[in-house]
């Protein structure tokens, strides 16, 4: 069963003469537990294809289905709806809200979703412990470091349970040491909770971290290898 | 100069909704404040217009101390050649007449009241009172001897009288006789002030000087110019006509009516007072988009003084925008608010409840309010407005002063 | 569910505000000069028209009056009412009536040795008087009336002056008496009143009740009573009571009796609102561009929410959530404000004595006093909070109008 199908997706930006096809026609089908990479040049589409997926902008034909929804006939309220419960974010950067605390930021998908206080309390010191940030908790994100503020992110997209997690760049503001150890987290978690993962770079260390790696070029996906 | 102030302008239009927003603030303050003064000051006009017209008139001619005072004793020889001699001797004055008051009771078959009476020249009366044109019923009075008497309505409601009835006036005369007479009514009038309609009857001024043994003397002579923004060439016209007279002085329609003018000023300064504080409010309204307008550009500043701009220049700059976006909102504000003005003074303001509430101040009718459009009081508002927002908009600018290059640079 | 986010929303709004203090203070300072400013307006025109109320009723007018039926339209002799029947007395000795007297309140001449003056003269019980009316207030030269049968009479300050007369002076009053006939007879003036209005003064003469009967030859007729009670509000049902004890007479409230003043109120009441709108228009702008600010520059923030899954609407909630906090302060304050100023610094009215000529004219007394009602207050408060939020609703619906992926990547 896929957790993501997409099939005949296209979008274009602008009109007539100045029409760019950041996606043409692509087809693609990811199961569920799996560990995947878009990689490709600037303008290849990946950030593209991982916001469609995400339900963060609209195809301008095709279909989309995500956990067995047609995304792309969603109206705004079920999208947000959809990826509260479904889908969990880190972008590149400007991933945490920075008037609440590192715990509150975890916290806040929980309390959209309705969850007791006592229970996602709880739940967000454990995260915060899994992903290494224990006694950082009542941190604000401008006094957290670029990596520790992206495993707070992580944190935050785990902590909600989704079926799919979207990762636009996630290393590409960080440091080399740093980097590595954010991919290992990424991959160990994939492991031990059996999340899809969907992460786009042109980072080499991320790539090679893939279990399976999509090649991107003009908007078209050119390669699927499969890695590890 | 032209291109700072291209640039100024360029700049002014890169936040359309914002420049819109302030630019609205500052016209909406500008609309009130050219529309309210003319308004504030025509209904002022009006009311001053329209009280001296119905009866005190701009200027009357009196003895000292009569004002006070009203004693039958106090009294100006020859009244009516002084008037004559005043009558089209100058363009200034439109109306004059002589007058003759007392005290007396009034009574009816069934009642009695007490009022003022006063003997009035009917050829003249109507040049500086409103009374003669406002008979309802029956007429005014036909000759300056004739024995006829008009009154109030209020008044002839309470001596239950008709036009053709009879009136019984029982009075003092000048000499401390009794002054007594019969004469029929041959009209009833509605001034529309609560105290002439319901305390005041007239009568012939020969009349009256018969029946109060008064000879050729009377009270006061009452003069009415074209308008009340003439005044004091009025009162310094009149008081040189006198000059060569001991016996007599001036008094203009403040002295006439001591509480009008003070009525005008506490709502005047309370006007300004109220104005004043709904325009600071406006001003702390949009203080946040200059002071923020600065701020967002810090990192824009940064680069000019990096690039070798001095911040007197910057400053300058930002100083012109707020300048010019003052200006679009005084502009705007300015037409509409001229434009209303000069819809209101054609068509009038009508207020409903106004009549009434006129009526108990003893004010004539004021239903319909005519804006006074003098240069000065459109300008007050706009220029009061400029120099008060452009002093706010200062205040973030002179920050800009103080910027190091790389610090703004650095500004998210 | 709504609870949590209920919650979240506050700490948002309550965090956001804080993030550029400067710009919240700039803001919340107009906030609250707008609604001190709405407040001290308020308490002005309020406090004219209650004062012109109060003063009404004190002034002879009371809270109802009976008279003959015909005695309002023409305040004349024949138009006397007789002794209140038992039925009458049994309502007016009720609970409900705090005080009550009978008076004669007939026109008059009053004639000093120079002058002559048209009044109206008022018969009255003396004791029964005080605190029912002006004239039960001490006298502040000579005497009081001391009874129903007093000889002397009593005028105004002012009116002696007019008059050149003093106390312990005899004055003339004439009348018309039961007969039609001119009934008049010397008074000494025993003691002189003050007013607060100069006409006043020069209106009223005072004599004792069974005097002026006397001198007209009425027997035990009367010209009105008037009464006071405990509010004068809800009164129709003891004037209804009035009626039915008294159905050839006429009873009326103050309402009926001084239709002007209850016009005036209106007025005020009226005008007041569209005084509120324009206040807050001056300071509603500056609340919606500030709003469109914070939501501008927040934008990446808020396609953030948006791709976490926050719904529009609560989006909406967010932005409206951080006004209302705002509002909320500022009217507080604003309150506060306004309460110290009225009932504090301006406790003893403003004193316009250098104008009291012009007062005069607008029928003021020379102190202006400040009157708050709870009313007004609510009325403010109410509508500044309302129409604030809808200030801000711009605002609040374009930042759940972007685009998540535009917003997110904005720079």
């Amino acid at each position: 069963m896929s957790t993501v199908t997409l099939n005949k997706v296209c979008k274009i930006f602008g009109e007539g003469e100045l029409a760019v096809f950041a996606l043409r026609d692509v087809d693609l089908e990811i199961n569920a537990g799996d560990f995947v990479c878009l990689s490709g040049p600037s303008g290849s589409g990946k950030t593209t294809l991982l916001n469609m997926i995400g339900g963060l902008d609209r195809a301008s034909s095709g279909e989309i289905t995500v956990n067995d929804q047609r995304v792309d006939k969603l109206n705004k309220g079920d999208l947000a709806e959809m990826r509260l419960r479904n889908i969990g974010f880190v972008f590149q950067a400007y991933n945490l809200i920075p008037v609440l605390s590192a715990r509150e930021n975890v916290e806040f998908v929980m309390q959209l979703q309705g969850i007791a206080t006592e229970v996602r309390h709880q739940k967000a010191i454990d995260i915060l412990k899994e992903v290494g940030l224990s006694g950082l908790e009542d941190r604000s994100p401008s006094e957290l470091s670029g990596g520790q503020q992206q495993r707070v992110a992580v944190a935050r997209a785990l902590v909600s349970e989704p079926a799919l997690i979207l990762a636009d760049e996630p290393t590409a503001n960080l440091d080399s040491v740093t980097a590595e150890n954010l991919m290992d987290l990424l991959r160990s978690l994939n492991d031990e909770h059996g999340i899809t993962f969907v992460i786009s770079t042109h980072d080499k260390l991320v790539m090679s971290h893939a279990r399976r790696l999509l090649k991107m070029h003009d908007g078209k996906i050119v390669d699927d290898i499969q890695q590890r | 100069m032209s291109i700072v102030l291209r640039l100024a302008w360029r700049n002014l239009w890169r936040n359309r909704r914002r420049t819109w927003l302030t630019a609205g603030a500052i016209a909406f303050s500008t609309i009130l404040l050219v529309g309210w003064v003319p308004i504030q000051f025509g209904a002022y006009d009006i009311m001053i217009n329209a009280t001296l017209r119905v009866f005190p008139g701009h200027a009357q001619i009196q003895r000292p101390g009569y004002q006070d005072k009203q004693k039958i004793r106090n009294t100006i020889n020859n009244a009516e050649s002084l008037a004559t001699s005043l009558r089209g001797s100058n363009p200034l004055y439109t109306g004059i007449s002589v007058r003759a008051q007392g005290f007396v009771l009034l009574s009816s078959g069934t009642r009695s009241y007490g009022a003022q009476v006063v003997g009035v020249e009917p050829k003249h009366e109507g040049g500086t009172s409103s009374i003669p044109g406002q008979v309802k019923e029956g007429r005014y009075l036909s000759s300056i001897d004739a024995q006829e008497i008009v009154i109030g309505r209020a008044l002839a409601r309470n001596l239950k009288l008709k036009v053709g009835d009879e009136v019984t006036l029982l009075g003092g005369g000048k000499d401390g006789s009794v002054a007594a007479a019969i004469l029929p009514v041959v009209g009833i009038f509605k001034s529309g002030s609560n105290d002439l309609d319901r305390f005041f009857s007239e009568i012939p001024l020969h009349t009256f000087q018969n029946i109060f043994s008064m000879g050729s003397s009377a009270h006061t002579i009452v003069i009415v110019g074209k308008s009340v923004d003439e005044q004091t060439k009025l009162i310094s016209a009149l008081n040189n006509a006198i000059s060569d007279r001991s016996d007599v002085i001036v008094l203009g329609w403040e002295a006439l009516i001591p509480g009008m003018k003070e009525a005008i000023k506490i709502d005047k300064v309370s006007g300004f007072i109220f104005l004043g504080i709904l325009i600071a409010i406006v001003i702390f309204s949009i203080l946040n988009t200059f002071l923020m307008s600065i701020l967002e550009r810090t990192r824009e500043f940064g680069l000019m003084l990096a690039l070798g701009s001095r911040p007197k220049r910057i400053a300058g700059l930002m100083m012109l925008e707020s300048a010019l976006l003052t200006m679009i909102g005084l502009v705007i504000g300015f037409v509409i608010g001229t434009a209303l003005v000069y819809w209101a003074h054609v068509e009038g303001m009508h207020y409903p409840g106004v009549e009434e509430l006129a009526e108990q101040f003893n004010l004539p009718d004021m239903s319909r309010i005519y804006p006074q459009m003098k240069i000065f009081n459109f300008l007050l508002g706009p220029i009061t407005i400029f120099v008060a927002t452009n002093i706010a908009a200062w205040i973030p600018i002179l920050r800009i002063r103080k910027l190091e290059p790389v610090e703004a640079m650095r500004t998210i | 569910m709504k609870g949590q986010s209920l919650s979240l929303l506050t700490t948002l709004g309550w965090r956001n505000l804080w993030r550029h203090p400067r710009r919240t203070f700039v803001i919340l300072f107009a906030i609250i000069l707008g609604v001190w400013f709405m407040i001290i307006s308020a308490g002005m025109m309020i406090g004219i028209v209650e004062q012109q109320l109060k003063d009404t009723i004190f002034n002879l007018t009371g809270h109802a009056q009976i008279h003959h039926k015909k005695f309002r339209d023409d305040p004349a002799i024949e138009h006397s009412m007789s002794a209140p029947s038992k039925e009458l007395l049994a309502v007016l000795n009720s609970n409900e009536v705090k005080k009550w007297s009978s008076r004669i309140r007939l026109p008059a001449v009053v004639t000093s040795e120079r002058e002559s003056r048209g009044v109206t003269l008022l018969g009255i019980d003396p004791a029964r008087e005080q605190g029912l009316s002006f004239i039960g207030k001490p006298v502040v030269a000579g005497r009081a009336l001391e009874s129903i049968d007093d000889k002397g009479i009593i005028i105004g300050r002012r009116m002696a002056e007019k008059l050149e007369t003093r106390i312990g002076k005899r004055i003339v009053l004439m009348m018309q008496d039961k007969n039609n006939e001119v009934a008049d007879r010397g008074f000494r003036i025993v003691g002189l009143y003050q007013a607060e209005l100069e006409a006043t003064e020069l209106a009223y003469v005072f004599v004792g009740l069974k005097t002026a009967q006397k001198l007209l030859d009425i027997g035990n007729e009367l010209s009105e009573i008037s009464l006071l009670t405990d509010s004068r509000k809800d009164l129709e049902s003891l004037v209804t009571s009035l009626r039915v004890a008294a159905p050839d007479l006429e009873s009326m409230s103050w309402q009926e009796l001084e239709p002007l003043v209850v016009l005036t109120m209106e007025f005020y009441e009226a005008f007041m609102i569209y005084w509120y709108f324009i206040i807050f228009a001056a300071m509603g702008i500056g609340l919606t561009n500030t709003m469109l600010m914070a939501v501008f520059e927040r934008t990446r923030e808020i396609g953030l929410f948006q791709a976490l899954g926050m719904r529009p609407s609560y989006i909406v909630g967010q932005v409206l959530m951080e006004t209302l906090i705002l509002l909320i302060i500022g009217v507080a304050l604003g309150n506060l404000l306004g309460w110290f100023t009225t009932d504090v610094i301006l406790a003893n009215g403003i004193d316009l004595s250098a104008f009291a000529k012009g007062t005069e004219q607008f029928n003021m007394s020379s102190t202006m006093m400040l009157t708050l009602r709870t009313n007004d207050l609510m009325q403010i408060n109410i509508l500044v909070i309302l129409l604030g939020l809808l200030a801000s609703l711009y605002p609040a619906i374009k930042a759940a109008r972007y685009i998540p992926v535009e917003a997110i990547t904005r720079t």
